[in-house]
């Protein structure tokens, strides 16, 4: 408590006028974190019609905020699991945000009626998995080059693996 | 290439606390006492975890269910932080065990994953206090259980590499190195939100989806669902 005050440059009134604990501040700070980088993936994606390009922007969107925020990128993908429930609960809830962005793929993939109920949820799992060990390594400048390898994970299950490398490596 | 059936990931080192042997021990019997003492707390602290979470329990609370008292708990634990990573470490060795077993007991590879998904399935379904220890509780326990968590979990990923062997360059194209590390964080996720959520019972209806979902990337999506859907 004493460290978020002082570097905040505040009195410890102050805190409590604002938050009711620690446990309260770090899920704002989550919270904070994860509708910016929201944000920026709509942006990014909603400009594109054709859906496996808006996958590649979201994504790329994601990566660049993380890049740009590995600090609190790594309070909320890695510090929020040994946190209060409440942000572990947060966590969980914000990888289904993204889950709205993928479901539109099964209307493109000509099997997209057979795909598994929880495909999305496990995509989007595995991506998070892949950001949260890159973010323990402490290199958020190899996040960049993610992009092309997460693309083809996310699409091949809806357009085959030939269509999704064609994507991933295109532009 | 990994060998799945003897893959080369490092476990961390049990701390020196652990390693430790109780005081006193001076032949058979005694050191037998002491063993069954030191897993009657490790049952002890799974039950008190799943009656009070474990920022809730106390060293109280782990004596009463395993029965011995403080003095006891002091011979074979420095602290509950210690008692937790060694039942963190007796849950996943059980159940890397079985994995392991159904996994080698099938000759063909998408079969021998989808027995693996089956075994993990069951062991979480059939000790729902272990689930919750090992995929919840584990994650607030502090950095020693995180990091043995984390390695747990990418020690899943040599039994999916093993799925690259003998597959087209087509299909190796389309795998990156991360393809494997993907798959078993996706699978966790959906393991451990349902644990979370206390909705244990629904664990065995994912076989099918995370059967699908790990073979995709090597069989492609028709012949996945074939293996998933059959047994």
């Amino acid at each position: 408590m004493a460290d978020i005050v002082k570097r905040a440059g505040i009195a410890r009134n102050t805190f409590y006028e604002n938050f009711s604990s620690k446990e309260d501040c770090f899920l704002a700070a989550q919270q904070f974190a994860m509708s910016a980088a929201l944000r920026r993936v709509v942006d990014a994606a909603g400009e594109i019609d054709d859906w496996p390009h808006r996958v590649r922007a979201g994504l790329s969107a994601f990566l660049s905020y993380i890049a740009e925020e590995p600090t609190l990128a790594r309070t909320c993908m890695v510090d929020a699991l040994a946190a209060a429930p409440s942000s572990v609960r947060y966590y969980e809830e914000s990888l289904q945000a993204f889950v709205s962005l993928f479901r539109l793929g099964r209307d493109v993939s000509p099997h997209g009626q057979e795909l598994p109920e929880t495909l999305e949820e496990a995509l989007i799992g595995g991506v998070f998995w892949i950001l949260y060990q890159r973010l323990l390594l402490d290199d958020p400048d190899q996040l960049g080059g993610l992009l092309p390898e997460l693309v083809e994970f996310t699409l091949t299950p809806y357009l085959g693996a030939e269509s999704a490398h064609a994507v991933a490596s295109g532009g | 290439m990994i060998d799945p059936v003897n893959p080369s990931v490092e476990s961390p080192e049990y701390p020196p606390e652990l390693a430790r042997l109780p005081p006193g021990r001076h032949g058979l019997p005694r050191e037998f006492v002491a063993r069954n003492q030191r897993e009657r707390l490790i049952a002890g602290l799974a039950e008190a975890v799943a009656e009070n979470g474990y920022a809730g329990t106390t060293i109280a609370h782990i004596t009463r269910h395993a029965a011995v008292s403080r003095r006891t708990f002091y011979e074979h634990f420095g602290s509950k932080d210690e008692c937790f990573v060694a039942a963190y470490d007796t849950v996943m060795a059980e159940l890397r065990q079985r994995v392991d077993d159904a996994f080698n007991e099938e000759g063909e590879w998408p079969q021998a994953v989808r027995a693996g998904i089956a075994a993990m399935l069951d062991f979480l379904t059939a000790e729902p206090h272990l689930a919750r220890l090992s995929m919840v509780e584990a994650l607030v326990a502090g950095p020693v259980v995180i990091e043995r968590y984390d390695a747990a979990i990418q020690g899943l990923i040599p039994y999916f590499q093993a799925g690259r062997k003998g597959r087209s360059t087509k299909v190796l194209a389309g795998l990156s190195s991360s393809t494997e590390e993907a798959l078993v964080g996706g699978m966790v996720s959906l393991i451990s939100r349902r644990i979370f959520a206390d909705r244990t019972g629904e664990l065995e209806s994912l076989l099918p989806d995370l059967v699908e979902f790990t073979l995709t990337p090597y069989l492609g999506s028709a012949e996945a669902a074939k293996v998933a859907r059959a047994g």
